[in-house]
């Protein structure tokens, strides 16, 4: 067992466990917290996950987890480790079953109290336009061959169709295609399973919500990325949905059988891995990029739909896209390690990348300033809006993901149901267009940290800056 | 044996220890529990639907999940979900299923994968089966 002793204090909101706390350990485990909230960390496995998470060959300085941590499978959620390309390992498990699933905000020129006396049309278009892929799903099949065009072009390849305009390219993550993609190492299976899913939201805490900027922290960055008070904007969390999991799925089975031919010892059978540089490791990485490729081609999907849903309603006005982010991703990144430049292959699940102003990867709009950070809350609560700093070297220029759970789902459904909660959000004002009540009730706000705690931490830790709060206008899951 | 399986809790996910007399009723109770997490909206009609599942895993710990996961497959691909098993064969690390099953409407949960993780299946002393399984949702 293990309790706030056996951590050194780094700073008021850093935390290690050093790694002769278990014999395994490559590296340290470090933990972005209040002393507060690493006392409500040690209440599930996230310390446990991080520790073996912690025992990856290839870690360098040490395995991280944000402070909307919590329990997963393989790394706790949250966790982050940035693992030498030459030598070292790529997990699946260290990314997730949702491949890429991520964040993007839509800017309208609309103030909220405009947009008012239409939100309820609106937000009935939008349900009807954006299903949740759970139930009938798009009546669109795609082909094998459409699918592959997708794995290979990401979100590129559908605005070149004409479902998006340049900016949804320039503006997001890794312009909404990593070329390392390759269709043909992805299974039919997953093929299969994304033929009618390109545009769907999928269940849990996925969710789209009309939002209002609510308080801006940083005037000058939120003009740089086009936020204003009082605006209203859109705001789209979802994934790879089946096919990434399937993808996933697939190459976890593959590289258990393969982790014993180099030799690799792990603590944690999810934690599976090969050396990046093997065949397998490379085919992996290859899949993933694609399954990424999925994600960003589905969020894109779901923007074509909600701006056709938009237009129905307003004659005027358009929605220009912030950003897109994903925080379930593995990326080869060059960072500068103890004075050297070093090529890591940086896994991030359920981490947000925050990449400081001048980046090379940062839109040109935006290089000033640095990359838009987009944290989604938990349903009802807030989000907000960050930009990446300096600071952000220590974490691999990674930061928190979302408010992070704290009590489970069957949990959530015995304590609140989920009319109560569309009652307490409507009472709030905001429109709630919902199929599953069920659901609605396990994402209860009750169940999840407080936003604001963890997004103090990423700011005071200098991970990432406060630009912009959000608060729901209207909650939307289609059928 | 009276309980089929026990939901355990975990923070996000969907955490189950199965039971079972015999190897073949663990696995369709596992089944069983991967049923009623996707919560399906059963279409009407009666209309049996028949498929088959053949694997090979590299042990019998991961043959229970990689079957679930080929199971999760045809139900989330086809939109059914099969409540009758018949086990050809279930040796070690290999098995050969005949599933029945109808048609859904679709699933009031989404159950994204079926992880490794705590991954356990065992026989206890008194001959029965048991295994632990966590589902991502």
């Amino acid at each position: 067992m293990f309790g706030i002793n056996n951590f050194k204090k780094i700073s008021e909101w850093v935390w290690e466990l050093p790694s002769n706390f278990r014999a395994d350990m490559e590296v340290p485990a470090r933990v972005y917290a209040s002393e507060k909230m690493l006392e409500d960390i040690f209440r599930d496995e996230s310390i446990p996950q991080l520790v073996n998470t912690a025992t990856l060959p290839g870690l360098v300085k040490y395995a991280l987890v944000m402070p909307d941590a919590h329990e997963g499978y393989g790394f706790p959620i949250g966790g982050v480790a940035a693992i030498r390309a030459s030598d070292g390992v790529i997990s699946p498990g260290g990314i997730g079953f949702d491949q890429n699933c991520g964040v993007r905000v839509l800017l309208s020129d609309y103030q909220a109290a405009e947009l008012k006396p239409y939100l309820e049309k609106l937000a009935d278009k939008i349900q009807k336009e954006v299903p949740s892929g759970l139930g009938k799903g798009r009546q669109v099949k795609l082909s094998i061959e459409q699918i592959d065009k997708i794995l290979e072009g990401g979100s590129k390849h559908l605005v070149e169709q004409g479902y998006g305009e340049a900016g949804d390219i320039e503006y997001c993550e890794s312009n909404g295609c990593m070329r390392q993609a390759q269709a043909a190492v992805v299974s039919d299976k997953a093929k299969m399973r994304g033929r009618d899913q390109v545009g769907t939201l999928g269940s849990g805490n996925h969710f789209l919500e009309v939002q209002k900027v609510e308080e801006i922290f940083d005037e000058k960055v939120a003009q740089t990325f086009g936020l204003f008070a009082g605006q209203a904007v859109v705001m789209v969390h979802t994934g790879s949905r089946g096919l990434g999991h399937q993808n996933c799925t697939d190459y976890l089975q593959l590289l258990d059988k393969a982790a014993s031919q180099y030799g690799i010892k792990i603590p944690d059978r999810e934690l599976a891995c090969v050396p990046f540089s093997s065949p397998e490791g490379q085919r992996f990485f290859s899949a993933m990029a694609a399954g990424a490729n999925y994600a960003w081609a589905n969020r894109q999907m779901i923007t074509h739909h909600i701006r056709k849903a938009w237009q129905t309603v307003f004659s005027k006005g358009n929605l220009s896209l912030l950003y897109d982010v994903a925080h379930n991703i593995a990326k080869v990144e060059t960072h500068e390690v103890d004075g050297q430049k070093m090529e890591l292959v940086v896994h991030r699940k359920g981490a947000t990348r925050a990449l400081p102003a001048g980046h090379p990867e940062i839109p040109t709009k935006h290089k000033q300033v640095g990359q838009p950070v987009l944290i989604p809350g938990s349903m009802g609560t807030a989000s907000y809006i960050l930009v990446g700093s300096k600071g952000g070297r220590e974490s691999w220029y990674s930061t928190a993901h979302g408010a992070g759970r704290t009590m489970s789902r069957h949990a959530a459904i015995k304590s609140i149901s989920g009319q109560q909660i569309v009652k307490d959000l409507q009472a709030l004002g905001i429109v709630v267009k919902c199929h599953n009540l069920r659901g609605i009730a396990e994402e209860a706000p009750q169940a999840y940290k407080n936003i604001d705690e963890v997004v103090e931490v990423v700011h005071k830790a200098g991970l990432s800056r406060r630009v912009a709060k959000l608060v729901p206008l209207a909650v939307i899951k289609g059928e | 044996m009276g309980q089929k399986y026990e939901v355990l809790p975990h923070t996000a996910d969907y955490k189950v220890k199965v039971f079972g007399n015999t190897k073949e009723e663990l696995f369709s109770n596992a089944v069983l529990a991967m049923y009623d997490g996707l919560k399906p909206r059963l279409s009407p009609g009666n209309e049996r639907i028949k498929k088959s599942i053949s694997l090979n895993s590299a042990d019998s710990s991961a043959l229970l999940a990689d079957f679930l996961s080929e199971v999760l497959y045809l139900m989330q691909v086809h939109k059914e979900v099969y409540n009758e098993l018949r086990f050809l064969s279930l040796i070690d690390s290999q098995l050969a299923v005949k599933l029945t099953g109808q048609k859904v409407e679709g699933f009031g949960e989404d159950i994204k994968a079926v992880t490794y993780h705590d991954l356990d299946v065992h026989q206890r002393n008194d001959g029965s089966w048991e295994a632990m399984i966590l589902f991502d949702i």
